[in-house]
């Protein structure tokens, strides 16, 4: 069943056509790739799919059976989307923990008045919510950073936390975007089974961006790939792998057969 | 800093015990505040440590829309002026001094009334801050809240250039409360009340939506947090707490307002105490509101005398330290009281896990 699908979703900015008449579904617990040469509209994608960017006239977003087009970014959230950024985009003052407790936002059972006239309540729901975001902490080993601001914590830590804060959303789908930016091959061969062992526990379906095709190749089980703003290609990893719409996307026209069997086996 | 680090045990070691205890032990030690300060000054400084106590309001206030939030805003002060005009005006005998309004209203029904007048016009001079950031937020603000001042002086049912006279002092029974050790007992109690709820609202999901907001406004909205709803209520919790100063300040001895108290000026001081104090930290906007509030009562009547005319220099000293402040000291007071905390939560982590190893072994 299709939990996020898009009809002719398109936006462009001025005159350039960043996302051009995609239509695309995700199916329910399902891992689905996205790939595409830089500048084919991946980013842009998600931005339109959480609310950053509004589509043009004529796109119909839905996500669990609800119409989510033009919807406020904070409203898609609290449906159950959550997201990972490029460019992380941590609360670098606050704290690990005071982090993931900004992901968990939309299931906070009070209002924003509360604290003035509840305190005692609000103070035992945080102290319960707390404990339940370090053990989120703990799973993903951050429990003992807990404290420190997180434009303290290492590059691979940051990766961790924003996907931390992204699973406190308690989300039903999340998008990661390139979630293996900048980490070592051994790295992200890790994080791709943190994220794996975060789907089995928390029931999640997932989008992800990577440039790291035998990352994508080996995690997906369906993969769009998009270039100028178009969708391409679709089908599984084989299928993708082997559609020379796809191979002329990435390596141009020029290359011969034999180099493009190489680069994708690489 | 050992006396520091002593107070912060004493006051974790107190919190520990009941929350509400350092608070409480902090009441009872301000409580006999003036008549030391009489005994061995004069009357005088009770005034002042008044005017201090509305000071912190104020600064404590906008540390919330700007410290918190992120909203950078320069309308507090006018916000200060509707609460003080609105109170007054109400409070006033029907057909005052010079033309002025008056509606004859009991103290205590008006001072409320205000707050929530100007609560409102926090949600007002807030509304820019849906579609512009930073320095264009700044100047909508600026403008927002030196209007409002000049529609004070301009409105002689608001005072217009004479002020407003007269405005009574709230009564307790048949006690009037016009003397500033009886005042004092007033503003010292909504002040801490100020600081104690700025931290309520700090430490709990609004606090962290607000600091959120402030940190990434895009990274909040994805998190579920409504960015625009967030920012106006930062406004209208500080525009409570300037209604509530001004107010309070109508109403302070000896009963006179005159929009000369809600200029530019006044705006850059209130900016200098949260700066100094550290943006984003209550207790270094407290300090901050003391610290300036003395230098500024102190350089009032400085007078500098340049080929025997006189130059006053208040204004350039302030404005020249806000300059040194920002380059050299960005963080404030408040960015040591930050790292003095974060030394001794490490020191204190690092002696625990000595100590749990030589235990072990």
């Amino acid at each position: 069943m299709a939990l996020l699908e898009t009809r002719n979703l398109s936006k462009s900015f001025g005159g350039l056509q960043a996302i051009d008449n995609v239509s695309l579904s995700v199916d329910e617990n399902s891992v689905h790739g996205l790939i595409g040469p830089n500048g084919s509209g991946k980013s842009t994608f998600f931005n339109l799919l959480t609310g950053v960017y509004q589509p043009d006239i004529g796109s119909h977003i839905s996500f669990n059976k609800i119409d989510i087009t033009n919807k406020p970014a904070h409203y898609i959230a609290s449906q159950g989307l959550a997201r990972t950024f490029q460019l992380l985009r941590l609360y670098g003052e606050l704290s690990v923990l005071e982090n993931v407790l900004v992901g968990y936002h939309p299931h906070t059972k009070y209002g924003p008045l509360a604290p003035l006239i509840m305190g005692a309540e609000v103070r035992r729901q945080d102290r319960l919510v707390k404990e339940e975001m370090m053990d989120l902490l703990e799973f993903i080993g951050l429990a003992e950073h807990a404290e420190i601001p997180a434009a303290e914590l290492s590059g691979g830590q940051r990766r961790l936390l924003a996907l931390g804060r992204a699973i406190a959303m308690r989300p039903k789908m999340l998008l990661l975007d390139e979630p293996g930016a900048g980490l070592s091959p051994v790295n992200v061969d890790n994080l791709m089974a943190t994220i794996l062992t975060l789907k089995e526990r928390y029931n999640l379906t997932i989008v992800v961006v990577e440039h790291i095709l035998k990352v994508v190749m080996a995690t997906c089980d369906t993969i769009s790939v998009l270039d100028h703003g178009q969708k391409i290609s679709e089908g599984s990893p084989k299928f993708v792998k082997n559609d020379p719409a796809v191979v002329e996307a990435y390596l141009g026209r020029e290359m011969a057969d034999e180099d493009i069997k190489a680069a994708m086996n690489a | 800093m050992i006396v520091l680090s002593k107070l912060a045990d004493l006051f974790e070691d107190l919190a520990k015990r009941h929350r509400l205890l350092p608070w409480l032990i902090a009441y009872v030690l301000l409580l006999p505040l003036p008549f030391v300060l009489a005994g061995l000054f004069n009357e005088y400084l009770i005034d002042l440590v008044n005017r201090i106590c509305l000071f912190i309001l104020l600064a404590v206030g906008l540390n919330i829309v700007k410290g918190f939030c992120g909203q950078v805003t320069v309308g507090h002060i006018g916000l200060y002026a509707i609460g003080a005009v609105t109170s007054a005006v109400l409070s006033l005998e029907p057909g005052g001094f010079g033309g002025a309004l008056g509606f004859g209203w009991p103290v205590w029904l008006s001072i409320p009334t205000a707050v929530l007048v100007t609560a409102f016009a926090g949600l007002i001079i807030g509304l820019p801050s849906v579609r512009l950031q930073g320095a264009y937020l700044a100047l909508a603000t600026l403008g927002l809240g030196e209007s409002v001042r000049i529609f004070i002086a301009v409105t002689p049912a608001l005072g217009s250039s004479t002020g407003l006279m007269m405005i009574p002092a709230p009564s307790v029974g048949s006690f009037t409360l016009d003397s500033f050790t009886s005042y004092y007992y007033i503003v010292m109690t909504a002040a801490l009340l100020g600081i104690y709820f700025s931290f309520s609202i700090l430490r709990s999901a609004t606090g962290r939506a607000f600091q959120a907001i402030r940190e990434d406004t895009t990274a909040a909205a994805v998190n579920g947090i409504n960015v625009i709803q967030y920012k106006l209520l930062a406004f209208v919790f500080s525009a409570v707490y300037a209604g509530l100063a001004g107010a309070l300040f109508a109403h302070m001895q000896p009963g006179y307002l005159h929009h000369n108290n809600f200029t530019v000026i006044e705006m850059v001081t209130l900016l200098l105490m949260v700066v100094l104090g550290g943006i984003g930290n209550v207790w270094g906007g407290v300090i901050g509101a003391i610290v300036v509030a003395i230098a500024y009562d102190q350089t009032k009547d400085l007078v500098f005398y340049f080929m025997d005319r006189p130059i006053v220099i208040q204004p350039l000293v302030f404005g020249l330290s806000m300059v040194l402040l920002v380059m050299f000291m960005p963080r404030g007071i408040g960015g040591w009281i930050e790292d003095f905390q974060r030394n001794r939560r490490f020191i204190r982590r690092s002696e625990e896990r000595l100590s749990g190893s030589t235990r072990n072994t």
